[in-house]
């Protein structure tokens, strides 16, 4: 095989393209010979199950899930340091332990002021 | 690698000196102090925050010099210096902001002034892009969230919205920057850089490394025309976190920018001291200095707010600094220094009077000025100190500033090559400069009050802080070798 | 095995910087140009990766660590800004932010 590296890629993008077409065309292929439309309220509703939607899809969030948002942000990226810090322990010094500690303490020490001031707290 | 981590620690005693000073002021806000008043509690932070400050400052003064952590930090005597002059504008700072109605959350806001000053700290000694990069995003995110500090204005959350998307804009752009630099020389610390970019020629992909750097730092100060968010922050910031940013920020700043461009870029530097320069990276920084020069000052001459007028004003002076860095490297780093650090005291006293006289009404148009010398003597002797300071008029401080960086520009090859004609440009702007300044001192000192205005009271810790900042002004005016002896 | 050359990485990098460039010179919703500045981070990380891997030097890799944190700090800050504003003025385009005059 003595193809272009980016060869693959193209057949990939051929693929992924060619295999919803062919769906798509059959599903239209049996809805002209098949089953013409017959479109009714109960039909369009967003859950066909039986359960009436109310109000709009579009609605406002409460500012509130940002909060947790962030909180969450910043110990999803304290992993980031603390897994290459894990995998290397075995050969680092008792310097890197402590620096690696004062880093967790900072943090730890955010967290217990967002609880003090009550953002924890589901209002 | 052989890392210290003692050595380390060691050296960041200043820093960690604030983080614990802050730390302790959150933990004792969140318990004993819960129940207190916000005036209170604001108080108790202040010093705290004070204490927290000198003992930063002690251990500045006390620490040894020399590369730190394998060169990561670099302690000489252009980071001793920064650092005693950022500690002490922060000092300041307090004073403004203990004038200032307390906000919703007073022992945040000190907490945060600590961490944007363990920022500076760092900004001043970072020998190395990474640290560089940590430092100004550790100083800039505090800046963000103090200027959008007072939630009970909308102007407060929205110069806070706008410094936020011009800094971070300015950050992407440095990382940019950074990166290719990286690429390029295979390292991100700046003696090796230098080392690798004394072998290179001036590539396109420098060229655009070098303008990406540029830009960023002509962002974060405030230099045309990068300029645009300064007005708006200045105006719409608390009085407390305007003088931070106009003062503390700036001197960190202009310490990192000239740190950076002649320790990493010194190689590439070109030149502006004839006519025909070699290109380089000095000669862009010529053009930002005469455009923020001419800006600043005909942008202040239209201005009735007398924030946005300290604005267009500190985009001038950015100019100036410029000038000052550009001359750093055959002068040394002393004259921009100098005026950074000046210009910083009186921009802080200048808040400082604006934060007490907005004690007993609002104080944003010059108007509001009018007649302060009846409402308080001490208030309106001060801000003329600060204001003739700033329009460098002898024997204040700022006139020696404005001295020993236009004569250190005038030296680089005299009246022959680009330094030269910016270091004219500079002088006969300062004397247009001196018209705003005025309007400004007249209202203060010759206008009449309004005649519903009550005298102004000025509360003992702001008292003390104009006092210090004026008094500190005249001492360096008088007698530059103060500061000038600290290299 | 793909070997894409440094120039690939580092036109893709600037690619995707000077879209978010242009996102945040001309979007007007404040969260949008928000995520364009997000973009531009990105876009350095992607050439400090690319660097650290031709260059043999682990540098990069170190520093796109730390910008991903700085990310993350920025977003906190960033959001609570704009929450804050929307709460004060109930909109978040940046044509109607205009109580600070010119």
């Amino acid at each position: 095989m003595d193809a272009h590296p980016y060869a693959f890629l193209a057949l990939f993008a051929a693929i992924a393209v060619a295999f919803p077409v062919i769906l798509l065309s059959v599903a239209q292929l049996w809805f002209r010979f098949f089953q013409p439309a017959k479109p009714s309220a109960d039909k369009g509703a967003a859950y066909e199950c039986g359960v009436t939607p109310t109000g709009d899809s579009w609605i406002q969030f409460k500012a509130h899930y940002y909060l947790y948002a962030i909180l969450f942000l910043i110990f999803d990226v304290e992993l980031l340091f603390l897994l290459p810090f894990a995998v290397a322990f075995t050969g680092l010094s008792a310097g890197a332990l402590a620096t690696m500690l004062v880093f967790i303490f900072l943090l730890a020490e955010g967290l217990v002021w967002a609880w003090h001031r009550g953002h924890l707290e589901w209002k | 690698m052989n890392l210290d981590y003692a050595g380390l620690f060691h050296a960041l005693r200043p820093e960690t000196s604030l983080v614990v000073g802050a730390l302790i002021i959150l933990g004792l806000d969140l318990s004993i102090f819960r129940r207190h008043t916000p005036v209170e509690r604001l108080n108790l932070a202040l010093w705290i925050g004070a204490l927290a400050v000198l003992a930063a400052a002690a251990h500045v003064w006390f620490a040894p010099e020399g590369p730190v952590f394998g060169g990561v930090l670099i302690l000489d005597k252009l980071a001793m210096a920064t650092r005693l002059g950022v500690l002490g504008l922060t000092l300041l700072t307090f004073g403004v902001a203990s004038a200032a109605p307390a906000p919703r959350n007073p022992a945040e806001q000190v907490a945060i002034i600590l961490f944007a000053t363990t920022g500076f700290l760092l900004m001043a000694a970072a020998q190395q892009l990474l640290l560089a990069f940590l430092a100004l995003e550790l100083a800039s995110l505090s800046l963000y969230v103090l200027a959008g500090f007072d939630k009970t204005r909308p102007e407060s959350a929205e110069a806070a919205l706008k410094y936020f998307l011009f800094g971070g804009m300015a950050a992407a752009f440095l990382l940019f920057g950074f990166s290719l630099i990286y690429g390029l020389t295979g390292s991100i610390e700046l003696p090796q850089i230098a080392g690798q970019l004394f072998h290179v020629t001036l590539s396109p992909l420098l060229v655009v490394a070098l303008v990406m750097v540029l830009v960023a730092f002509g962002f974060k100060a405030a230099a045309a025309p990068f300029h645009l968010w300064a007005p708006d922050v200045y105006e719409g910031a608390p009085t407390s976190s305007a003088a931070l940013i106009a003062s503390a920020s700036k001197l960190a700043g202009f310490t990192l920018f000239a740190r950076l461009f002649w320790r990493e870029f010194g190689a590439v530097a070109g030149s502006v001291s004839s006519a025909h320069g070699e290109p380089g990276w000095l000669p862009a920084v010529a053009v930002i200095a005469a455009v923020s020069m001419l800006i600043g000052n005909f942008g202040a001459l239209a201005q009735s707010n007398v924030r946005r007028l300290l604005a267009y004003s500190a985009i001038a002076h950015a100019g100036n600094l410029l000038l000052g860095v550009i001359a750093a490297g055959d002068a040394g780093p002393a004259p921009f220094y100098y005026y950074a650090a000046t210009y910083g005291l009186a921009t802080v006293g200048a808040f400082g009077v604006i934060a007490v006289a907005e004690r007993a009404g609002p104080c944003q148009k010059i108007t509001d000025l009018a007649g302060l010398h009846r409402r308080s003597p001490l208030l309106a002797g001060c801000l003329a100190v600060f204001v003739l300071s700033l329009a460098g008029i002898p024997p204040l401080a700022g006139f020696f500033g404005k001295f020993t960086v236009f004569s250190a520009a005038l030296q680089m090859g005299g009246l022959a090559g680009p330094a030269g004609w910016l270091a004219m440009l500079a002088i006969a702007l300062s004397a247009l400069a001196l018209y705003y300044y005025l309007v400004i001192l007249k209202q203060a000192l010759v206008a009449k009050p309004a005649p519903d205005a009550a005298p102004i009271a000025v509360p003992a810790i702001a008292k003390l802080a104009l006092v210090l900042a004026a008094g500190l002004i005249v001492l360096f005016g008088v007698n530059p070798s103060l500061l000038l002896g600290l290299f | 095995m793909i070997h894409a050359t440094l120039h690939a990485y580092v036109a893709l990098s600037a690619a995707l910087f000077a879209i978010g460039l242009l996102g945040v010179l001309i979007r007007r919703n404040t969260l949008v140009v928000f995520m364009c500045l997000e973009l531009m981070l990105v876009a350095s990380t992607l050439g400090l990766v690319a660097f650290s891997r031709f260059n043999g030097t682990d540098d990069g890799n170190v520093f796109v660590f730390f910008i991903l944190t700085v990310a993350a700090a920025e977003v906190a800050v960033g959001l609570a800004i704009i929450v804050a504003l929307f709460r004060k003025r109930q909109t978040i385009q940046v044509d109607e932010l205009n109580t600070l005059k010119h």
